[in-house]
């Protein structure tokens, strides 16, 4: 240190031995009694002197080595900073802030030392900045090393637990081939609604909250200096690994638009269900969190903290996008209908989020292009609805379907429909402009709105699930006239349209088809039964009615005994076989024959009781016979007899 | 745009003459007059392009000047770009505009018709990929930015020396990794290894330069699916392309095939062009037959794309883009000059310096103005042959409509 102090000395008195010779021919030159050839010795003396640049004014030689001095100091302090393997902040807070004291100082001198190199192109001015220019890339150098450091070693996920995305192994599966009827479980729509309740406040800390200053600081400091693109890159750089990292520990595979076409329904019904949860977390929870971060630390420096969120985000987010433009370039299959409602909802609730995120400031492409997806997304929803028309419409058969119970196809439409009312807010605005002219019951819908009058049974989804139901209805119509039986039609027309009517009745659906709609529907039911009460029992009742009231002779008596207990075993041997499910529907039907068969049966028997051994079925009998009808189970009175 | 205008008045004229053809029924000559005019429209803007293209990237990479349109710079696929808008559009046109839907759904366009939308959505992929390529070759642009700044800076001294060295490290490192990736060649291996320990002994104080820099272009996400390759995608779209012969060469079959081998071509450029996944075996190129008129500039084209993809891999260089050609030459050009760099240099040294740093400057200026509207423009071909393919779908549908009666 003492030589160290000597030599600065030395320097120091060289320094003023200069400046003294320099002042001194200056003035020389400056005066009139020298002759001219001696002027022009010392003029050249004058430009030799101050282009050795050592001198400047006496009060500028003076801060000058002072310069050098405190550029030395830095020197010393960054090379002890750079056999210092352990990182800044990892030292300790005081370290760091000795750091950037260090920093700040080179800063300073390379401002003070420009100043004076303004004045001197060469020399020893321009070799001190040299020398702090050196020293501050080996410091710029080592912070960014510093900030990858903290960033990789503070970073933070979160888990997304109130948002857990469920394995759709408990999925109500709608298939084409209308085979499955399962019931909705109730779990399906206990999903939907829970997926609504989400916290207010998104945002998590992906960095330790107490390293963002360290790393602001950092921030500042290579802006100062100028290193601010560096500072970019490598905060980019980290951030985008962290996000990286994060996508893989969500489980999350990449797809190209060709595999997803190309892949089966339950493997896109997974993706689809994980596209609606992973775009929450990304739009809700991470990128907010990410633009915070960035605001935190790059917010005083103008659009670099944008650029650097959008340079972050946006493989990840055009990943999103590109998986949504596969799905609504796909086909429209019903099966896709709640997965596309369900993408629809999402992308429609996040895209008011997207757009409070910098894409467009930064001049990314990707905010317009979610707005583009949900419209092409509701066009396919629409097509896909469509098609589920034309799906129905054209499940067509050759054949009857066996005992008259209720189609698969009709428990398949109308679970269908009544998952399909969960989505009633989206579906109206889906709906709202589509073109209602291809429904031929419009005429009848209007008079229907005009009786109900309330608004639910007038939006466009309610229109829409009647017209549903009525494409159902009259394909039901073409199945029952595939019936030879003209009972039969009418017990499968019944059962049908009753079970329509129920679940409309016993589900959220009311409202949508409204009393009036329902009213008709039960009537129609109620009709479809006298119609097969008549048409069953009119040549059995015609046996054992009287007109007068008299008894009848005996031979004509057992005549009609004989025949009507064969008209009853006929028509019970046909009717056990048949299916009526709903116990209500069943019961109806049995009192109705009950009063009109057996009432009349008790009068015919009760007219002609002196003549008893001719009566096959007692009225009691045959009223207990009559439990055994439209339990799909063929019986006949004649092996029941024999028994 | 232009793209956008030339399309607009495509349609139009098109429309108006295909409504005509209806009205006047079965008139055949109108017919073949339009397909000769599109015959005749591709071959045309695909001249305009081999003509615009007169020197190889190599060539202008090699040399100071700037003749901004030449083959693979930014500028020229723009055109390219352009040039299948256009051609595109009046595809479409001529396929679904006005016609009955059942021509389409007659032999044998019910099979050349849904091979073409299946090279359609392997062309989405590339797009998708070469987006992303896009981002990449804009990460190599900001490093050459620091670069730049650095050297700009008068005079120059060591440490702005050591900070453009840093950065250009970086930049040819991650060319290097990128071109590992995409050709898989070991000299491109040999060559990233060699840079790297380079830049990592030079670096000095840095430390482990090479590492960093392998990790950043490792990470650079492709946002593409594992094992997805940008060349099988483009092999695949081509292997069952072929000709039209005999009776089939006449109506629609033809301009499908012009269709499809254009789409093929433009995939191909692209992937030539802009770093993307896995590009092994692009060299194979396919081939489309010398004797057709209207081929001979694709054709024209596509030699001469594949003799610079002879060279690259020769070199081991990175990617066909003629600015990143550039980059890399200038890159290592400043690196040496770095590597030997002494305080003062000598002034013809810095003069030398001052230039290669100015076309560096001018090659960044040019990636700024031009890789973003690139990329917007790969984005429109990618919606615009979306909507294509749907509307050809709906066509199809409603052929299908009509025919089928499915029974349960």
């Amino acid at each position: 240190m003492e030589g160290l102090k000597s030599a600065n000395q030395t320097q120091e008195g060289k320094q003023h031995i200069m400046a003294a010779a320099l002042h001194l021919t200056k003035a020389l030159v400056a005066s009139d009694y020298l002759p001219e050839d001696m002027k022009k010795i010392f003029t050249d003396l004058d430009t030799h002197l101050s282009s050795m640049a050592v001198i400047a004014e006496p009060k500028g030689g003076l801060e000058f080595s002072e310069l050098e001095q405190r550029l030395k100091l830095a020197e010393e302090k960054v090379g002890a900073w750079m056999s210092n393997q352990l990182m800044a902040w990892d030292s300790g807070h005081n370290e760091a802030s000795r750091h950037f004291k260090v920093i700040e100082e080179i800063q300073s001198l390379m401002e003070s030392l420009r100043a004076l190199t303004s004045e001197y192109e060469f020399g020893k001015p321009m070799e001190l900045l040299r020398r702090a220019e050196s020293l501050l890339q080996t410091a710029m150098t080592r912070l960014e090393e510093e900030l990858v450091h903290v960033l990789h070693q503070h970073k933070q996920y979160f888990e997304p637990e109130y948002m857990s995305f469920r394995s759709c192994g408990s999925d109500v599966t709608f298939d084409e081939s209308f085979a499955s009827v399962e019931e909705e479980s109730p779990e399906e729509a206990s999903q939907r609604n829970s997926t609504g309740s989400e916290p207010d406040d998104h945002l998590v800390d992906l960095i330790q909250p107490n390293v963002v200053p360290h790393l602001k600081s950092i921030a500042k400091m290579m802006f100062a200096s100028d290193y601010g693109q560096e500072f970019c890159q490598a905060f980019v750089k980290a951030r985008k690994e962290a996000l990286d990292e994060y996508w893989a520990t969500l489980g999350m595979d990449t797809f190209s638009i060709e595999d997803v076409l190309k892949m089966g329904w339950k493997s896109l019904n997974y993706e689809m269900k994980r596209w609606t949860w992973i775009m929450k977390i990304i739009v809700l929870v991470y990128l907010p969190s990410e633009k915070r971060l960035c605001d935190q630390i790059l917010g005083d420096f103008g659009s670099f903290s944008p650029r650097c969120f959008v340079e972050t985000s946006k493989a990840t987010m055009v990943y999103l996008l590109n998986f949504g433009e596969a799905v609504a370039m796909g086909n429209h299959k019903t099966e896709k209908l709640f997965r596309l409602l369900d993408m629809y909802e999402v992308l429609a609730d996040l895209l008011l989020d997207i757009d409070t995120l910098p894409f467009e400031e930064a001049g990314c492409y990707v905010q317009n292009e979610f707005h583009e997806l949900l419209g092409k997304l509701g066009d396919c929803t629409r097509a896909t609805l469509v098609e589920f028309r034309r799906a129905i419409t054209s499940n067509t058969s050759t054949t009857p379907f066996a005992g008259g119970s209720i189609h698969p196809l009709t428990k398949y439409v109308m679970n269908f429909i009544k998952t399909l009312a969960e989505y009633v807010d989206t579906l109206n605005v889906l709906l709202k402009d589509q073109d209602e002219e291809e429904d031929p019951n419009s005429v009848f819908e209007m008079h229907n709105d005009i009786e109900d009058g309330s608004s639910s049974t007038c939006s466009p989804v309610a229109y829409h699930l009647r017209s549903i139901t009525s494409t159902l209805e009259s394909n039901l119509n073409n199945r029952s006239r595939l019936y030879k039986d003209g009972a039969l039609q009418l017990v499968f027309l019944m059962n049908n349209i009753n079970y329509i009517v129920q679940k409309v009745k016993d589900s959220k659906l009311g409202p949508f088809f409204g009393d009036a709609w329902i009213r008709e529907h039960i009537a129609r039911v109620q009709q479809q039964a006298t119609g097969f009460v008549r048409i069953s029992w009119s040549s059995a009742l015609s046996l054992i009615r009287s007109d007068d009231g008299h008894a009848l002779p005996r031979a004509i008596f057992k005549e009609r005994c004989r025949a009507f207990s064969f008209a009853f075993e006929e028509v019970y041997r046909n009717q056990t076989g048949w299916l009526v499910p709903d116990s209500k529907l069943r019961e109806d039907l049995q009192i109705s024959i009950s009063q009109r068969v057996i009432h009349a049966y008790r009068n015919f028997t009760g007219r002609n009781s002196n003549d008893e051994r001719h009566i096959k079925y007692t009225a009691d009998d045959l009223e207990n016979f009559l439990l055994d009808l439209f339990e799909g189970s063929p019986r006949s009175l004649q092996n029941s007899r024999r028994k | 745009m232009r793209a956008t205008e030339n399309q607009g008045s495509f349609l139009n004229r098109i429309s108006i003459r295909r409504n005509q053809v209806v009205s006047m029924e079965g008139n055949h000559e109108q017919e073949l007059d339009d397909l000769e005019i599109f015959q005749k429209h591709v071959a045309d803007r695909f001249s305009n392009l081999l003509s615009s293209s007169s020197s190889s990237p190599e060539e202008s990479a090699a040399t100071a000047a700037t003749s901004s349109d030449s083959l693979l710079s930014i500028a020229w696929l723009r055109k390219l770009l352009d040039t299948f808008l256009c051609c595109e559009a009046e595809f479409k046109a001529l396929l679904i505009i006005g016609r009955e839907p059942s021509q389409v759904s007659k032999p044998p366009l019910d099979r050349l018709v849904p091979e073409l939308l299946d090279r359609v959505v392997k062309a989405l992929d590339v797009c998708n990929a070469v987006t992303h390529g896009v981002d990449a070759v804009r990460h190599c642009q900001k490093l050459a930015e620091i670069a730049v700044s650095a050297l700009g800076q008068r005079p120059i001294g060591d440490g702005q020396v050591r900070r453009a060295k840093k950065a250009l490290n970086s930049l040819i490192a991650a060319m290097a990794i990128e071109d590992r990736d995409g050709s898989a060649g070991s000299k491109g291996t040999e060559r990233a290894w060699s840079f790297g320990r380079r830049g990592s002994s030079a670096a000095g104080a840095s430390g482990s330069n090479k590492d960093q820099a392998t990790a950043q272009f490792r990470s650079m996400w492709w946002g593409m699916a594992k094992g997805w390759s940008a060349a099988k995608q483009v092999q695949a779209m081509s292997a069952n392309l072929v000709a039209p012969r005999g009776n089939e060469s006449s109506g629609l079959a033809h301009p499908v095939y012009i269709m499809s081998t254009v789409v093929v071509f433009v995939m191909w450029a692209l992937v030539a062009a802009i770093p993307c996944q896995e590009r092994t075996g692009l060299a194979t190129h396919f081939q489309v037959p010398r004797q057709l008129g209207w081929a001979q500039p694709i054709i024209g084209l596509q030699d001469k794309i594949a003799e610079e993809w002879k060279k690259k891999e020769k070199k081991g260089t990175a990617g066909l883009l003629e600015e990143m050609q550039r980059l890399e030459r200038l890159g290592q050009s400043l690196v040496e000059f770095a590597d030997s760099f002494r305080f003062p240099a000598e002034a013809e040294k810095l003069e030398e310096v001052a230039a290669q740093v100015a076309e560096l400057a001018e090659t960044c200026r040019r990636m700024e103005e031009g890789l973003v509207p690139l990329q917007q423009q790969i984005r429109e071909v990618f919606h615009k042959v979306v909507r294509t393919r749907t509307e050809v779908l709906e066509v199809l549908d409603q052929v299908g409509k009509v025919s089928s009666t499915p029974t349960m």
